[in-house]
């Protein structure tokens, strides 16, 4: 089975949006200060809501192959 | 004997994030592998299962430490506030809770702040987000004041049934005073009974404990 280009760039760029909000997690944790909770909530949710919403999204927008 | 150490969530989270990176970054560089039906099994668990599950661990550890006095007291206008609760002093009120670990003092600004109702918490975090914006957006008020008035429900959340409380000499001297206080009709803190609490106006003129 052959993977088409674009799911393979949607995959991609999702899973680099995954990893930076996933970063932007992992770094929240290290203080406890309000601009923090608020950098985990936005830019860390952020990037993973639209990771997540890209990669969800090549999943059901995936082409049918034209039938012979 | 060596004692076990249980990982607490904290760990547990860098643990998954880790994890979830480096499963991530495998499909980055090799989408080939979602070819196959195990494949796009492994995608959908680390695109999508496994960051909600952490984003999910994440927002409850922030909520816990949203909690800590350490965190309303990143704010430098709380810092008196803080200060106050050193007040050597027992009949301050929030001095003598703090002071005498009546209530947690790693959690002390929560304890007494938060409504004790349903959906108390959420209503605090909301709170919270606006003196977040206004702390740094907009223009904090020279004299800062409760949204209404202290309510007796957050005293009596921990006094209720309480011996000293119950069978005190003045709550217990007449039925009605009791009923009152419960009913939140004569309120502990401005009734004239338990009156001083963070006098943050007259910080320069008392004296402070010093935890040894």
């Amino acid at each position: 089975m052959i993977m088409s280009a674009l799911m393979e760039r949607r995959l991609r760029t999702s899973g680099t949006l995954i990893v930076l909000g996933l970063l932007v997690e992992a770094l929240s944790l290290v203080r406890v200060h309000p601009l923090v909770f608020l950098g985990f909530m936005f830019v860390g949710g952020g990037f993973l809501i639209v990771g997540i919403t890209i990669y969800l999204y090549s999943l059901v927008s995936v082409a049918e192959p034209p039938k012979a | 004997m060596q004692m076990l150490t249980v990982p607490g969530p904290t760990a547990l989270l860098y643990v998954l994030i880790g994890v979830t990176i480096v499963l991530i970054a495998t499909i980055v560089f090799r989408p080939s592998l979602t070819a196959t039906r195990g494949g796009k099994q492994l995608a959908f668990i680390v695109y999508f299962l496994l960051p909600v599950v952490v984003a999910s661990m994440g927002a409850s550890e922030h909520m816990e430490r949203s909690k800590q006095t350490q965190f309303c007291l990143s704010c430098h206008v709380m810092n008196p506030y803080g200060r106050s609760l050193h007040i050597d002093d027992p009949t301050y009120v929030p001095a003598a809770h703090f002071q005498n670990a009546r209530i947690p003092r790693d959690e002390a600004c929560y304890t007494c702040h938060t409504d004790y109702v349903m959906y108390g918490s959420i209503l605090a975090k909301l709170r919270g987000l606006r003196h977040v914006y206004v702390q740094y957006l907009g223009t904090v008020p020279k004299i800062i004041q409760l949204y209404n008035p202290y309510n007796n429900r957050e005293c009596l959340h921990c006094h209720a049934s309480a011996r000293s409380f119950e069978e005190g000499a003045v709550h217990s001297a007449d039925p009605s005073i009791m009923a009152s206080i419960k009913s939140n009709q004569l309120s502990c803190l401005t009734s004239g009974c338990h009156d001083q609490v963070h006098a943050v106006a007259h910080l320069s003129e008392l004296k402070f404990w010093e935890p040894k």
